[in-house]
């Protein structure tokens, strides 16, 4: 890991100093060891504060879009999710390919900030066996799929049973599921975290934000947050990158990535073998922007 | 319209028809003198393309018991291809909505062609027993 670290500041202090990029967005330490922050280095000064650790989670891929509308050149740190994040932003022509120099590591699996936190806290009554944080254990691309520079060797995907909780899900009845989905999404505080750390949300203007015609109703109550969720996971569907950003950021632990997942598998049963940004062909399009004559309808 | 003071329950049911095809077979069966029951509303769009997920959702949040999204044939499609991204769609759709816990004769898609207004009524038969025998819709209605 301090070799990715000593790495990664070389890179970004060779390309601050001879302007190939302008800004070189990485991660930086934050007050405790775990507690490691997405990070914007403008000089090779700064690109000294870069580090990278078990705890270096955060999918960069997402901040991206805050220079969309500007003409930086922009360096930046991806993990194998992440850069599938940089292939769905390409995709919707969100930014462009020269503007940016990717750095790829392969990723050996991150851990849980949050999980590190109550063990240093000794809040932890309940140690998780895992190693690594949640999203990490069922990774099926650890290495970057596009880079123009590559750091660390290969690692094989830790995929065991993608979709286990989905077929949970899926054996109960309909009743039991709608409970289910009750239970788990009248928690949720509509903060939006999930939305704004998503990088296949990339809409300038949110349907949650619009107000006329107001689609979906801001009141916290179980069914509009019901709605929130359906219609956000349908948005996801054919561009969700499963890097379980929204999961890890909800502070009240819905298991988003479940109605994700749900659509992943379907899009991948009825429309062919489809994962969301694996190789960035100019002018292909996602599932939801083609058809073809063939397609099931068995609905009927 | 006379009001009538029964309590017995009837169904709500919002039936989204694309101009071209399914409001013509509507507009067919009606014509033949068809009958189907009073139950349905029926929402006229311009195409199968622009029958948004977000009808179905909004009509189940405001007091549906029932929603059926229903346009051309594929091949059959007025602009040419509406229908097949709609296909894709509700699809999708579809299977998420039972996945959260509806129950699937509650959200149901049909081809209907203009000239197949007997199938329109047969469709709409159809719809409104599968809906009686489920009963009144809870699920995402509004709290409100």
């Amino acid at each position: 890991m301090n070799d990715f670290t000593q790495q990664i500041q070389d890179i970004a202090s060779r390309l601050l100093d001879n302007g190939q990029v302008d800004v070189f967005i990485a991660w930086h330490k934050g007050q405790q060891d775990f507690q490691v922050q997405p990070y914007f280095a403008r000089s090779a000064d700064e690109a000294q504060n870069i580090i990278f650790n078990d705890y270096s989670i955060h999918n960069l891929s997402n901040s991206l879009l805050k220079f969309r509308d500007s003409k930086e050149k922009i360096g930046i740190v991806v993990k194998g999710c992440d850069s599938r994040g940089i292939i769905r932003l390409l995709e919707d022509n969100q930014i462009q390919r020269e503007r940016l120099y990717i750095v790829g590591i392969c990723c050996p699996g991150m851990k849980d900030p949050l999980q590190a936190m109550r063990d240093e806290l000794g809040f932890n009554h309940k140690p998780e066996s895992t190693e690594l944080a949640a999203k990490c254990n069922d990774c099926i691309q650890p290495n970057p799929v596009i880079y123009d520079e590559l750091l660390g060797t290969e690692q094989s995907p830790r995929v065991q049973d993608r979709f286990a909780r989905v077929k949970e899900i899926e054996a109960m009845s309909a009743d039991e599921r709608y409970q289910f989905f009750e239970e788990t999404i009248s928690r949720c505080i509509r903060c939006y975290a999930c939305r704004e750390v998503c990088v296949a949300c990339d809409c300038r203007t949110c349907i949650f934000d619009e107000m006329r015609p107001q689609w979906v109703g801001r009141e916290n109550n179980t069914t509009d947050n019901l709605m929130y969720h359906i219609v956000k996971a349908s948005h996801m569907a054919g561009r969700c990158i499963e890097c379980g950003e929204c999961e890890r950021v909800c502070p009240v632990n819905i298991p988003l990535m479940l109605l994700n997942q749900k659509v992943i598998k379907d899009v991948n049963e009825l429309f062919g073998p489809y994962e969301a940004g694996m190789q960035y062909v100019e002018g292909q399009k996602p599932p939801f922007s083609m058809y073809e004559e063939s397609d099931p309808d068995d609905f009927l | 319209m006379s009001v009538e003071n029964n309590n017995e329950w009837n169904p709500k049911i919002i039936v989204i028809a694309c101009n071209w095809c399914t409001y013509a077979a509507a507009d067919l069966a009606g014509l033949n003198h068809y009958e189907y029951p009073a139950d349905i509303r029926i929402i006229r769009v311009p195409c199968s393309g622009r029958m948004d997920p977000l009808f179905m959702l909004r009509a189940f949040n405001r007091g549906a018991d029932g929603v059926l999204l229903s346009g051309c044939h594929p091949g059959d499609c007025h602009y040419g291809t509406g229908n097949y991204y709609n296909r894709r769609r509700q699809m999708m759709m579809k299977r998420l909505m039972q996945f959260v816990g509806l129950e699937p004769e509650r959200y149901q898609t049909s081809w209907i062609s203009g000239a197949e207004g007997s199938k329109f009524a047969e469709t709409m038969h159809k719809l409104v027993e599968d809906v009686t025998a489920l009963g009144p819709n809870r699920k995402l209605r509004d709290e409100r």
